[in-house]
Formats: C-alpha cells, structure tokens, sequence
C-alpha cells in the first residue's frame, strides 16, 4: 500500500516538473504590493497603474494567464513573507524591506523601479524648527527599518548631522500622529499621510523631499521571485512591457488627474496624490529604468542597513539586479530616448 | 481475547501489574517524573521541527532550523541585549502587576461587598474592558506621551481587567452558610474580611491573578510594539521587521518560560497564603 503510494507521489511529482518545464506560461501570477489598508486590490505607483489602465493584463491577452493582485496592510515584512512562503510572484515594496529580505536569503531580481516618493518632515508648530539643523537634541518619529529611516539619515548627513545628534524615536504613522499632537515627540519624518496635522493645525512642514528630487526621496523596487524569472523569462519580459508601458503613460502630464484618481481607489484621499506628486515632474518620478542611479541608491541603502546593523550578509547589487527585462521592452517600445540614463549618484563600489 | 489473557498473565504474576508494567514510575521520584512528562510534549515539538527544517517542509526564512536559533539565543545572550530586554520587560510587567493588581482587587472587592457599587459601576466597567487594548492608545498617548508611563498603565489594564472580575465573583460566589455563620457570631466588618471573605475568594482571586499575568505578557508584545526601543517584545517586532524570524522564535521561547515560570511562582505563593488563612484549605 505505501509502496503505490510513494510510487503515485513519484508519478505525480514527476508529471509536474515535465509539465512546468514544458509550460510556457505560468497559470496564474501573483502581484503585491504595499497597500493603505481596508483590503483594498488596488494599490499606487507604478504597478497600480498597469493593474489600473490594464497594461499588464493586455500583454497577456490571448493566453489563459490569470493576474491576481494583492495589496498588504502590513507593507515590508508581510510581502518579504508571502514571498518566502512562495505566495507572491511579483511584487512592490520599499527598498528597505526589499534589501533585508533579499540579505535573508529571498530569492529575488530587481525587475523595475516602481518611483520615488515624497519624505516630508513635520515639526510641532510652537517649535523653532526649520530644517534638520533645527532638529539637534530633538525627539523625531520615524518608523524604525523603513526607508524612511534611510531618507532621515540622508537629510540629517546634508545638513552635517548624524542620527546621533537626534533621539530617534520609533513609532508607526498613525502612532506619530497621537505623539505629535500629545507633544510627546518634537517631530517626525513621513510620507504624505504627515501633513494631515498641518491641515489640523499642529504642524508645520520644515522639510520636502520634492526640493531634492529622487536622490532624497523615498525609493523601491517591482521584484520578480528568481524561480518565476527562471521558469518564465517570457512572462517577466511581458510584465516588464507592461511595467514600461504603464511609466510611459504615467509620464504624460495629460494623464495626471487620472493616475491620481486610480491611485485614490486604495483608499488614500485625492489631496494626499496632490500633496505627493503635484510640482513633482511624474516622467523623472516614474522611471522604470534599473540604471546606475538606482543601483548607486541601493549601494547606499545597503550600507545604511549594514552601519545600523539591519542586515547581516552582504548584497551583491549587480547580480541581484535584472535590467535586461526593461531595456528589451524600451526598445521594443521605442523609448530608448524617452528617459536619459542616469549616472550614479555616488561612485559604485 | 486469547491475546489478552496472556498479557493478563503475564502482568498478573506480579502483586502490583501496573508498577511493573511502567517500571519506571517507580523507579524516578515523583517530582523528576512530573517534570519530565512536562518537557515531552517540547520535546516533540522541537523534534517535528527539527524533522521540518530538515526536510524543507517549510522555507528557512520563516521557520530557521533549531540549531540556528540556538545559535541567535547564544549570540544575545552573550553580547547582553537578550538579558537587558529581558529585565526591562520583566520590570514593565512587575510595574503594571503591582499598579493593577492591588487596584484590580480593592475594584473587585467593592463590586463583590456592594450590591450599589455593582449598580452603578459595573455596567460601565465592563463596558470599559471589552474595548481591546489597542484601541485605547491613541487616547493614552494624548494623555500620557509615549514614555514609560504608557506602557505600565496599558499594561496595568490589562492585568486590572480579569482581576477586578474574578474577585469580585469569587466574593459573590461565598457560600451562604459561611456568611450566614458571620452574621451569627456579629463579626465585625474588618474581622468578617479578613477572616472570611478573603480566605474565601483566594482560590479564584488567585486564579484572576494568573490570567492577569498573561495578559500582562500580551499587553507587553503590544506597547513595546509601538514607541519602544527595548525590551523582549520590541526585540521581536524588531527581528519580525528585519526578517530574521530566529530572533522572534528566541522571544517566544523566552516569553513563554518567563511567563511558565512567573505563573509557578504564583501558584506557590497561592499555596502559602492558603496555609497561612485560618479557617480556610
């Protein structure tokens, strides 16, 4: 009886792999990404659009591939877990969580980067503070990990302060919220959700990364699980078309309002995409291109993480890197020219 | 059934079958025993995880092998971080007990000795402890900061909550012959407390405080989760954050043998106290 048993399992299993190998197309791919909650399926930046306009799921029309897409409450950490649960194909999320699950051993490639993203610094408004020079001594919010943490080391090292100089203070978004309303903390460093209190009155943005453009804004990439790179290459060529396609649109000033009014069906408000991206030039936001600039960005973050002690391996950047998967579909597009190759911003080790 | 009388048989031969059946409950002096029957079922689970890791049922990053996190329990435990988390935490547990439990009992002994405090508090009490912890903390940042105060008060309410209960059921529970008796022999109030209601309500009052306890510990995983930058919660949040689940299984092991250990010391000191109350156990 076991021994049928073991030899059906061996059948079966073996039917399967010949059958994966002789698929050309996987039956379902899995997106996420980071969400603002409530359970939505829909999400922002560069993939919400290609879900959204539809893009992806034309470069799949014809074949019986199905697209599911999923967006975490939990961000960083729950997409690095779904992923080593082999739940996720394809996913969204911030450069920090991209590199510490990538250190722990998740088999992923950078497919495309998916924008940059406004940090903003709020201060209490009966404090005297009007830049990161002003934050000496000070409590500052910033959630902990996060590349926000990133992008507050980077500002502070402009202004030739050290995460030292300030008492950093780890708190969740709606946590800093309460903090700085209660006085507990003199600032914090966040995302648009922040300005919600300089609508209230309590504060007052001393800081916008919209000033410094990508090099201080908050980074991330779209990352393809290495066995669906390997077993699919032509369904990663397909999503990156669509990944391209998306950014092109994306780039056309005519299309704003609407990007923006997909990006509100996540669940955060049309004043947050404006407080965001408004001023902010969307064809240099959303270039997809995985060139030496965003390598250079992930170089640094990497350091971040090792100097603070986030990480415990080294990251080879250049291999974790799949460039290839953009450029072919630049081509095939056209749009060789349409974004200039950027150098890196510091020299790459 | 021919089977069946040969074991008979077989067992039969000695005076005490089961003794000799299980030599060895004989053979290990009782408390040895009770231990070891309590480390079984770890053991086993350590085992179907070792088993697990070995042959990849689930992947490393979410379940690390054993030995790693032996390996991460050492690697704290020697450079101080495990044993500094560990007094911090023990030391906002110890806070939040001494805050909520005394205010918890005298709560549960009023709700238990006045039929007009029950009328007029217990509604809102109640009310007041079905809002889950987390949903009381925007508020008590407002009121309190983010410091430690905040964390001793989360943590005091949530060991507050299954105290005030318990007392205040276990007084009403007191048979009515007891209080019967009391009135009989016209004990005087201060007399009639500790003479008869406290003895009377110590089991369950103890056993509210047991529950305190572990809702102490869950209250901790909660406040160090947020505006906290030690302590054996955070280091799990931490570890959770930085995808290094070895660290969160090192904080849940130290947790639950923390708390297995505390929740011993109370059934001790439950003990005692029983010994010590005259006319009760």
């Amino acid at each position: 009886m076991t021994l049928w048993k073991h030899l059906a399992a061996f059948a079966l299993a073996t039917a399967a792999a010949f059958g994966a190998h002789a698929q050309a197309q996987p039956e379902t791919i899995r997106f996420g990404g980071f969400g603002q909650g409530f359970g939505q399926p829909h999400g922002v930046a560069l993939l919400a659009i290609a879900q959204g306009k539809g893009f992806i799921a034309d470069e799949f029309k014809g074949t019986p591939v199905k697209l599911s897409f999923e967006y975490f409450t939990g961000t960083g950490p729950a997409i690095n877990e779904a992923i080593a649960n082999n739940r996720l194909d394809v996913a969204q999320y911030g450069s920090l969580p991209n590199i510490i699950g990538k250190a722990g051993g998740l088999p992923t490639r950078i497919l495309a980067s998916y924008g940059y993203t406004t940090v903003f610094g709020l201060a209490r408004k009966d404090l005297e503070v009007n830049s990161f020079k002003d934050l000496k001594g000070r409590k500052v919010a910033v959630a902990k990990g996060t590349v926000l943490h990133w992008a507050l080391l980077k500002a502070l090292q402009d202004n030739g302060l050290t995460l030292r100089d300030i008492q950093l203070v780890d708190l969740k978004t709606a946590d800093q919220l309460a903090a700085l309303s209660a006085g507990s903390v003199d600032a914090a460093v966040g995302s648009s959700s922040l300005l919600t209190l300089r609508d209230k009155g309590v504060g007052k943005v001393f800081y916008s990364s919209k000033d410094q453009g990508a090099k201080a804004s908050g980074f991330g990439g779209i990352l393809v699980s290495e066995t669906f790179e390997k077993q699919y290459p032509d369904a990663t060529q397909r999503i990156a078309n669509g990944l391209v396609k998306a950014a092109h649109w994306l780039g056309q000033e005519a299309n704003r309002d609407e990007a923006y009014r997909i990006w509100t069906l996540s669940g955060m408000p049309y004043q947050a995409f404006k407080d965001d991206y408004d001023g902010v030039s969307l064809k240099d936001a959303f270039n997809p291109r995985v060139d030496a600039f965003l390598l250079s960005q992930y170089d640094d973050a990497i350091d971040f993480t090792k100097d603070n002690k986030l990480i415990r391996n080294d990251i080879d950047v250049a291999k974790w890197a799949a460039p290839q998967y953009v450029e072919n579909a630049l081509r095939a597009q056209g749009l060789q020219t349409y974004w200039t190759n950027r150098a890196a911003l510091v020299a790459r080790r | 059934m021919a089977a069946l009388e040969h074991l008979a048989g077989g067992v039969g031969a000695s005076p005490l079958p089961r003794a000799a059946a299980w030599p060895w409950r004989t053979a290990l002096p009782a408390p040895l025993r009770r231990l070891l029957l309590a480390l079984a079922l770890p053991a086993a689970i350590v085992a179907l995880w070792q088993w697990a890791a070995v042959r990849g049922w689930v992947p490393p990053q979410i379940l690390p092998a054993p030995a790693l996190v032996w390996d991460t329990f050492l690697e704290l435990a020697r450079g101080g971080e495990l044993l500094e988390g560990f007094l911090i935490s023990l030391q906002r547990i110890g806070s939040g007990l001494a805050l909520g439990g005394p205010l918890g009992l005298a709560l549960g002994i009023w709700l238990g000795v006045s039929a007009r405090a029950r009328s007029h508090l217990e509604p809102t009490l109640r009310a007041l402890f079905a809002v889950p912890t987390l949903g009381w903390i925007p508020i008590l940042i407002l009121i309190f900061g983010i410091d430690e105060a905040l964390k001793v008060i989360v943590i005091a309410k949530a060991v507050m909550v299954p105290v005030v209960l318990s007392t205040s059921r276990g007084i009403r529970n007191i048979p009515l012959a007891y209080l019967e008796a009391a009135r009989v022999l016209r004990l005087r109030p201060w007399t009639r407390l500790t003479r008869l209601t406290l003895p009377a309500c110590l089991p369950t009052v103890f056993s509210g405080f047991r529950l305190g306890l572990s809702h102490a510990f869950i209250a901790l995983i909660v406040v160090e989760m947020l505006a906290a930058t030690e302590g054996i919660g955070y280091m799990m949040v931490w570890g959770r954050k930085l995808f290094q689940l070895d660290i969160v299984i090192v904080g849940i092991v130290v947790v639950g043998v923390a708390g297995c250990v505390l929740d011993l010391l109370l059934r001790r000191l439950e003990r005692g106290l029983s010994r010590w109350a005259p006319g009760h156990g």
